[in-house]
């Protein structure tokens, strides 16, 4: 939360101490190439006290006068009246016993004062000679080397002096302005930062939550689906029950068109029951409550039972079914009622989809299954390999465009609506199929081609120690 | 005292600071310091340090921000709004940015709400800038809207310095006169929003003159 706060707080607050946005470092290496070239010596003092550059080079004439008592004393008080100087608005011109000259500037950002330094102590070029407060100090100053050592320090023109300090005062408050730049911006950078992310963090919750309402809704829609197959189903059985009652006779002799017409009632109810019956499939199965009695199932067999059960429809459509078992296909470990289904399914699509004079075929050989992810990262240390038995279901019908073929094993997906008119059907077959296939840890594929045919691959596990 | 110029991506607010910038005599303005992109657009703020002294010592330091206009920008919009005492919505005055200034004005009320600032309370002038370009809102168009406007509007041609500091001024004299009163000023340091306004104008009069030339 504190954190929160320091942006605003940057924003309104001021510059700020000195120290804050100038390094030492670069504080000191101005004044070092301020010294480098006029030979002047150079303080920096931030407002609160602190000295942040020190340069300069001991003068003669004050190391001497310091081995004097009285010398040293006064040097130190000037000194210290130097240090203490806090101009305001002005530079202070402060006068020193020794007729040096230190020049204490104001360093001012935004209006407010946050530093100074102090220039000195050097000689100004229009002094004659020392003045006469340096032979006043105690009678032991020798005049001869005061004198010697006065003519030694640094000499400047006033004038000269002042325009080097306003200079210095420009770079150093244009440092300050920079640095403070520097120092805004970075805060502000990770303040929006945060504040991005704080909006982020907040717009996944939202997602996150209508997320699970989505998720309760399509639980929901499974059980509703699952109760009103159910339901539905009941009312159904009665009906087809009573229905082969009345074509028994058991409620009398009936006439040509009374058994027609019954035949037809049947019909549509079996119909009507076979797609209750997905229905409920499709809202076990969402539920994840199949139960598989899984044994060995023979390739052979199981591809011969389909194959007659749909021989009827396709010579309706005068389309040729063709099986094909290769040699040595082992025996598939599945639930035969489902695996029945699972092909079921797809051949009487493949019948349904493909046109007068088409072939469908079915065929079964030997195959691999790569369990942990066909393609993923680091299959080679994850996956898994076991023996399989590949069924292909291929007809030389209409095909599915590229860009719906990854939908249409979404449950009440038809390619198009046209479709559904000529071909019929709710749209769930391919669903329930995919996830019979992977119930049984196999996996389907797809290919087509429009106009030319489909192609369904079912890879499913093989049943061990069989051949 | 803490001013946001708000509005519209290049509507013309740091125009506005520019052109105080350049109208302010330098003792009075400090340096605009702006933070912007490669290609000159706004990318946190600028932010222009404004100190002026009244007769009776009181020292009044302003503090102008611009925000980023561009839409993509709304945090950090958020930020530099944090605890501003008022805002100059800069608006465009071609009609077709219309929408845009609406736009931008209700993400100056949501972040404000966001900010825990009441946008009902806090002082609004509004600036309809670029009056030198074609296809714009016309001035009687204007007038009419003033009269049912609750914030004052002010006509600028930010470029070249016209009604830049007539809408600073009218912001400052707005924002006074709320912190009169929150916090009776007057009582504490003996000025009141007239006197101060007057002192202010005076000043800012002097540099408005300027643009005048």
């Amino acid at each position: 939360m504190q954190d929160e706060t320091s942006a605003a707080d940057i924003l309104t607050g001021d510059v700020v101490r000195l120290e804050d946005v100038l390094s030492r470092e670069s504080v000191t290496s101005v004044s070092m190439s301020f010294f480098d070239l006029f030979r002047l010596p150079v303080r920096v003092i931030s407002h609160e006290g602190d000295l942040l550059a020190d340069v300069h080079r001991d003068q003669p004439l004050c190391s001497y006068l310091n081995t004097l008592a009285d010398g040293a004393r006064k040097c130190a008080a000037t000194v210290a009246t130097v240090r203490d100087l806090e101009p305001t608005a002005d530079t202070i011109v402060h006068l020193c016993f020794t007729g040096a000259v230190y020049r204490v500037v104001p360093l001012v950002y935004q209006g407010r004062p946050i530093g100074r330094f102090i220039v000195g102590p050097y000689v100004p070029s229009e002094a004659n000679g020392p003045p006469p407060s340096l032979s006043t100090i105690d009678g032991a100053v020798d005049r001869e080397t005061a004198r010697g050592h006065y003519d030694c320090m640094p000499r400047v023109r006033e004038e000269v002096a002042e325009q080097l300090c306003a200079h210095l005062k420009g770079v150093i408050e244009l440092l300050v302005f920079s640095g403070h730049r520097a120092q805004l911006a970075s805060t502000m950078h990770v303040a929006s930062v945060r504040e991005n992310y704080r909006e982020l963090a907040e717009k996944n919750e939202a997602l996150k939550e209508s997320y699970d309402d989505l998720k309760q809704l399509d639980k929901l829609k499974s059980t509703f689906l699952a109760t009103v197959s159910h339901e539905l189903r009941t009312p159904l059985t009665s009906i087809i029950g009573y229905t082969e009652m009345l074509e028994s006779g058991a409620a009398g002799a009936l006439n040509e068109g009374q058994t027609e017409f019954l035949r037809t009632i049947r019909g549509k109810a079996d119909e009507l029951l076979g797609l209750i019956s997905s229905l409920l499939d499709l809202g076990r199965l969402e539920a994840e409550n199949l139960e598989l009695e899984c044994e060995a199932v023979d390739s052979r067999a199981l591809l011969s039972a389909v194959g007659s059960t749909i021989v009827p429809a396709a010579n309706r459509r005068n389309v040729t079914l063709e099986i094909e078992v290769a040699e040595g296909t082992p025996k598939i470990w599945g639930d035969p009622i489902r695996l029945r289904q699972i092909l079921l399914n797809l051949a009487d699509n493949a019948v349904k989809f493909t046109g007068e004079g088409g072939t469908v075929s079915l065929s079964a050989t030997e195959g691999e299954l790569t369990a942990g992810g066909p393609s993923g990262l680091g299959t080679a240390l994850f996956a898994t390999t076991r023996r399989a038995v590949v069924l292909e279901v291929r007809d030389t019908g209409i095909g599915v465009e590229d860009g719906k073929l990854a939908r249409i094993f979404d449950a009440f997906y038809q390619v198009d609506g046209g479709t559904t008119r000529t071909h019929g059907g709710a749209g769930l077959g391919l669903s329930i199929v995919k996830q019979l296939v992977e119930g049984h840890e196999g996996i389907i594929e797809v290919t087509s081609e429009v106009g030319r045919g489909t192609l369904f691959t079912v890879t499913l596990p093989a049943a061990e120690n069989d051949a | 005292m803490k001013l946001v110029y708000y509005g519209p991506a290049l509507s013309g607010k740091t125009s506005n600071l520019r052109a105080i910038h350049w109208l302010a005599t330098s003792r009075t303005c400090g340096e605009l310091m702006t933070l912007e992109t490669q290609n000159d657009r706004t990318l946190f703020f600028d932010m222009l340090p404004i100190s002026m002294h009244s007769r009776a010592g009181l020292k009044i330091r302003l503090k102008l921000f611009t925000v980023p206009g561009q839409v993509m920008h709304d945090a950090t919009r958020r930020l530099v709004l944090q605890a501003t005492d008022g805002v100059a919505f800069i608006a465009d005055s071609q009609r077709s940015e219309a929408d845009a200034n609406r736009e931008s004005f209700f993400n100056l009320k949501k972040n404000l709400e966001e900010n825990g600032i009441d946008p009902e309370r806090i002082p609004i002038v509004i600036q309809f800038n670029k009056r030198d370009l074609e296809n714009i809102r016309t001035d009687q168009d204007l007038i009419s809207v003033a009269k049912q406007s609750r914030e004052t509007i002010y006509k600028a041609i930010a470029t070249r310095g016209y009604g830049v500091m007539q809408t600073l001024a009218g912001l400052i004299r707005e924002t006074w006169v709320r912190l009169e009163d929150e916090h009776g000023l007057e009582e504490k340091f003996g000025i009141s929003p007239l006197q101060f306004m007057s002192e202010i104008e005076d000043q800012l009069k002097h540099d408005a003159r300027r643009a005048g030339r």
